[in-house]
């Protein structure tokens, strides 16, 4: 799961990155402006040095100003040795060589630092630059994510929510209409009973029916929330059954080994009874053929039907919802229908493989 | 005739058990789960049984499971299957073995016992049994497609009853027509279909339901 935390707060790590970098070449040229090169001008560049290591032992995300802040040493000391008289014989300023090396002309120690530090420098930068591009890559892939996941779960919501209401509906207009009749009736019967047993029997026979009436309703009720056959038997069978219960001729080619958390099985179950539905109604196909096979790390499906073609799903409320429910489970739905057919409708669901 | 009833709802199961005492149906055995009913089965060989799909522990198709296990052991073995829904994969799952004596219907039809009760015999005579409703489903596959399409009314209604597995004289009563108008729709519905003629209840609704589901 990703931590949205961490991905908010990549943003003002970059720019806190760049405010902690830009300070050091500033200090730097101030403290050898103006105070020269004494020791505790040293100590700055050295503390700065210090701090451009230590940076990116912090944060990660600090490894620029580890970058900047090399350079900037490695140019102050380099700057500074360069406009020293050559053979002048002094190690005033050259706390390095003075503590190194005692008396002694200073060049060469001084220069050799400052072409170290910026050797190590020229090692530092591609390394520093891949692994900020990489930070930065997972940062907006990140980004997407959240993007993504807050569109499918205002989706998944909505979804469930639309999805109770329907079924909330079909009870109360379906089923209660329909037990309360039976209520009617029974209570009928009762008084008839003794009075007029003729008219009694025929009553609970039409209850007997509605009885029977009430059941296939709560089946088709049922049918639409759970299938059957994907709870007995998994998506592989579901698939077959659907097949087979199509007014068009379809063939399924399925090999599916494992099975799929719920959700996922239950969203592809349904864009494929989607996309066999369209084919019958709308692309008026003769022939329909599913695949499904787990492929590297997804489960995908193709319905391909040899229609009219022309189906658009940004149109249709039916593959839009199908496209939606796909969505929570992170699945993606791609529907190729040129006008003339075919039709192929590609479902992809990832899945642990 | 001995039964052997699998149905995991208390009620459901001593409601079927008294219901086909009444009936003069000897009740061997009522089981409540999968694994007793495969042992209930391979031990009683009852003369029928009847399963519901759904059983514990899984509740998924440990019904069906457990008596096509046993119809395997037990070539034949007469079962009449019961479910709160009906899907042709698993009425072809049971027709498979072309070895009749199959039933396949909704659990409503227990309200109404004759039927039942008929159903249960037919399939201990080695009949086969569909739910109309899985033929209904075949039906209108088939329907508009070329051979279907040309039957009259009267012939899809007489298919519709014959793959229901009733007998002649069964869809005779049901139509109000005599049983020499139907063996005549029989013939040509045969004739139209292109399937063998056959005196065999069973192997008439095997053809037929061969013919529907292909």
């Amino acid at each position: 799961m990703v931590d949205m935390e961490s991905v908010l707060t990549a943003l003002p790590g970059r720019l806190r990155a760049l405010g902690w970098a830009a300070p050091f070449p500033v200090v730097m040229c101030v403290c050898f402006v103006y105070w020269g090169a004494r020791p505790w001008t040293w100590a700055v560049v050295l503390a700065a040095a210090a701090v451009t290591l230590l940076a990116p032992v912090v944060a990660a995300d600090l490894l620029p100003v580890a970058l900047i802040g090399f350079a900037s040493c490695a140019f102050a000391l380099v700057g500074r040795t360069s406009t020293l008289p050559s053979g002048s014989g002094t190690t005033a300023g050259y706390p390095f060589h003075s503590v190194v090396f005692g008396d002694g002309p200073p060049h060469a120690v001084d220069l050799a630092a400052g072409l170290l530090m910026l050797a190590f420098g020229a090692w530092l930068v591609p390394r520093t630059v891949g692994i900020h591009a990489a930070l930065a890559r997972r940062n907006s892939d990140l980004l997407n994510r959240v993007r993504r996941l807050t569109v499918t779960r205002v989706d998944a919501v909505d979804t469930a929510a639309a999805e109770l209401r329907r079924i909330e509906r079909d009870l109360h207009d379906g089923m209660q209409a329909r037990l309360v009749a039976l209520g009617i009736s029974l209570r009928a019967t009762e008084r008839l009973i003794r009075t007029n047993p003729d008219a009694a029997v025929a009553l609970v026979a039409e209850t007997r029916e509605n009885s029977a009436r009430a059941l296939a309703d709560l089946r088709a009720l049922v049918r639409g929330i759970n299938p059957p056959v994907l709870a007995e038997r998994g998506l592989g069978d579901a698939i077959r059954a659907l097949a087979l219960d199509c007014p068009v001729l379809a063939t399924a080619e399925v090999d599916l080994p494992r099975r799929l958390p719920p959700p996922a099985e239950a969203a592809a179950y349904f864009a494929v009874a989607e996309a066999l539905a369209n084919a019958a109604k709308h692309a008026g196909a003769h022939n329909v053929h599913i695949r499904a096979a787990q492929a590297v790390g997804a489960l995908r499906i193709e319905v391909t039907d040899d229609g009219a073609g022309g189906a658009d799903p940004s149109r249709g409320t039916g593959l839009r919802g199908v496209e939606r429910r796909l969505g929570t489970v992170d699945g993606v739905l791609a529907v190729s229908s040129p006008p003339g057919g075919p039709t192929i409708v590609v479902i992809e669901v990832p899945c642990a493989s | 005739m001995r039964v052997v009833i699998a149905e995991d709802l208390f009620l459901l199961r001593e409601g079927m058990a008294s219901l086909l005492k009444e009936h003069g149906f000897d009740v061997a055995e009522a089981v409540g789960d999968g694994p007793s009913l495969l042992r209930a089965l391979t031990s009683q060989r009852p003369d029928v049984a009847i399963v519901d799909v759904r059983l514990p522990p899984a509740y998924t198709d440990e019904g069906l499971q457990a008596a096509l296990e046993a119809r395997r052991q037990v070539p034949g073995l007469p079962v009449l299957i019961l479910s709160a829904h009906v899907e042709r994969l698993y009425a072809r799952e049971l027709l498979a073995d072309q070895a009749g004596g199959v039933g396949y219907l909704l659990k409503d039809r227990v309200f109404t016992d004759e039927q039942f009760t008929d159903a249960l015999r037919t399939v201990a005579r080695g009949g086969t049994i569909m739910d109309p409703e899985v033929v209904a489903k075949l039906l209108a596959r088939r329907s508009g497609q070329p051979p279907v399409a040309r039957l009259t009314d009267r012939e899809h209604q007489v298919l519709a009853l014959m793959a229901e597995g009733r007998s002649n004289s069964a869809i005779a009563q049901r139509l109000v027509i005599t049983e020499k108008a139907v063996s005549k729709h029989c013939t040509s519905i045969f004739v139209k279909l292109d399937l063998p003629p056959s005196d065999d209840d069973n192997r008439r609704v095997l053809a037929v339901l061969a013919y529907l589901d292909s």
